[in-house]
């Protein structure tokens, strides 16, 4: 029980630290311009200091997961996806898990049927769900794009537009609003209905889920029922997308909450479970070719080892072994 | 062979659910495109009466305060066209008790005068509302 309160609380005491800074602190400027700032820095410089640091891990050898025949003689069918041979096929399959969460689809689920019969049956909701939430924060993130830029890229304008076909409500319904609530409220049922998956989750698994799940919620709020003023909002984008150090106008305290998570949120990123987002490219078990068997592959750390033939052993010792009447090659 | 059924089941009710879906898509045009001429016709009759009905357009101030029009103004333009045109109740009474006819000559009364108004927010927001799919726009009202 611990493990789900303590993210919530944790949570909601961080809603209420910018609630508190603004509304009796008047600490606009804190809220708005300096921890975002810092939010990223520590999102990129974070980021930068995991990949790096995985980047230069040495990988000597070949060790991708496959799930298919790898390329071997002409008679043998291969696999190219499952089993890449060369760099394009695993890049392919990288990006194919990326976007449409390959492995995921492949989940199972292990359940005991009255007594010691232990049953394993596909479960696809798992993929679903996840593919749901990943889909609907992208969209959701790129939607942002509208505060950030003086005017709409082509591209931007057609995601939002796509996501607001249904034209009703006003302002307009956002489908990806309504999925990313549903695939949050999933994925923290799954967690929680299960008993095994109970035991399983940590807090750490919660927290970003309750983190976005109160992002989403008041994003969601500020747009149909609360209400705040978007010009200073879009005022205050526009100066952090170029870098600015000016003070917003005030602007509804929602809004800091919404902002302040997302800056958690950011800052959280690189020390979580959610570096998978940059980590998922650097899996060696997943980016690299399978082809051991073609290529000979050297191990880099190697130690530089000193040789010593028999000509330079004899030519040091030719004349103590004369005179021990040893044969010698060379006289 | 348990799995393989389990996954055509899967693609079943996907398909089903994209079929309910497009189709509740197409009514809901269908609807829209048949109600045009409806809200057409309702809109002219209570116009012309509403002089009549004595509600006063007192357009010497707005109905709201700055603050909150600035944050809700499209959903008390959405309110109105719901009420007036749908339900013919064409009378806002604000927390003043002032009235206003629910209307959006009434915010033109101040607003139609610069051009620009409603355009200079909603271009530097990136908003694009669908007042002017119907209605024309203060732009393109000659002055």
């Amino acid at each position: 029980m611990m493990k789900v309160l303590k993210p919530l609380i944790a949570v909601i005491v961080l809603a209420l630290i910018p609630y508190v800074g603004i509304t009796y602190g008047k600490l606009d400027f804190v809220f708005a311009i300096v921890i975002p700032y810092a939010s990223a820095a520590i999102l990129v410089l974070g980021m930068l200091f995991r990949l790096i640091d995985w980047i230069r891990r040495p990988v000597p050898f070949r060790i991708p997961t496959t799930c298919g025949q790898e390329k071997s003689l002409d008679w043998v069918k291969t696999n190219p996806l499952e089993s890449p041979s060369n760099p394009f096929m695993a890049a392919v399959r990288v990006l194919s898990e990326v976007f449409l969460f390959r492995s995921l689809f492949r989940n199972t689920k292990a359940e005991l049927h009255g007594g010691p019969k232990l049953v394993y049956g596909s479960y696809k909701w798992l993929w679903l769900g996840g593919l749901a939430f990943h889909w609907s924060m992208l969209v959701i993130v790129i939607r942002h794009a509208r505060f950030f830029f003086e005017t709409l890229p082509l591209p931007v304008e057609l995601i939002e537009m796509g996501d607001r076909f249904l034209d009703v409500t006003v302002p307009a319904f956002y489908l990806t609003d309504a999925l990313a609530l549903a695939a949050i409220t999933f994925l923290v049922l799954r967690r929680l209905s299960d008993e095994k998956m109970r035991l399983l989750s940590l807090s750490t698994d919660y927290f970003p889920l309750f983190l976005f799940g109160a992002i989403a919620a008041i994003g969601i709020s500020m747009r149909y029922v609360t209400k705040v003023n978007v010009m200073p909002v879009k005022a205050l984008a526009l100066t952090l997308a170029k870098f600015g150090f000016d003070a917003p106008e005030p602007i509804g305290v929602l809004f800091y909450v919404h902002l302040f998570l997302v800056c958690v949120l950011l800052a959280y990123i690189p020390f979580s479970k959610l570096v998978h987002m940059g980590g998922i490219f650097l899996s060696p078990t997943r980016n690299l070719p399978n082809d051991s068997r073609a290529k000979l592959h050297k191990n880099p750390w190697n130690p530089d080892i000193k040789f010593r033939t028999y000509a330079e052993y004899e030519d040091e010792f030719r004349e103590k072994m004369k005179k021990a009447g040893l044969p010698v090659e060379k006289q | 062979m348990t799995t393989m059924n389990k996954f055509s089941q899967f693609l079943v009710a996907l398909a089903a659910g994209l079929t309910v879906f497009v189709a509740a898509w197409f009514f809901m045009q269908a609807g829209h495109r048949g109600s045009a001429p409806a809200i057409a016709a309702d809109a002219v009759a209570p116009a012309a009466a509403s002089p009549a009905k004595a509600a006063p357009v007192d357009s010497a101030k707005c109905i709201m305060p700055t603050e909150y029009m600035r944050a809700h103004h499209m959903q008390v333009l959405d309110k109105w066209r719901k009420d007036s045109v749908r339900k013919g109740n064409r009378t806002f009474v604000n927390p003043e008790g002032a009235h206003f006819d629910k209307s959006l000559n009434t915010c033109m009364g101040c607003h139609g005068s610069n051009p620009m108004f409603c355009f200079m927010c909603h271009e530097y927001a990136n908003v694009k509302p669908t007042c002017w799919n119907c209605h024309l726009s203060p732009m393109e009202v000659p002055q």
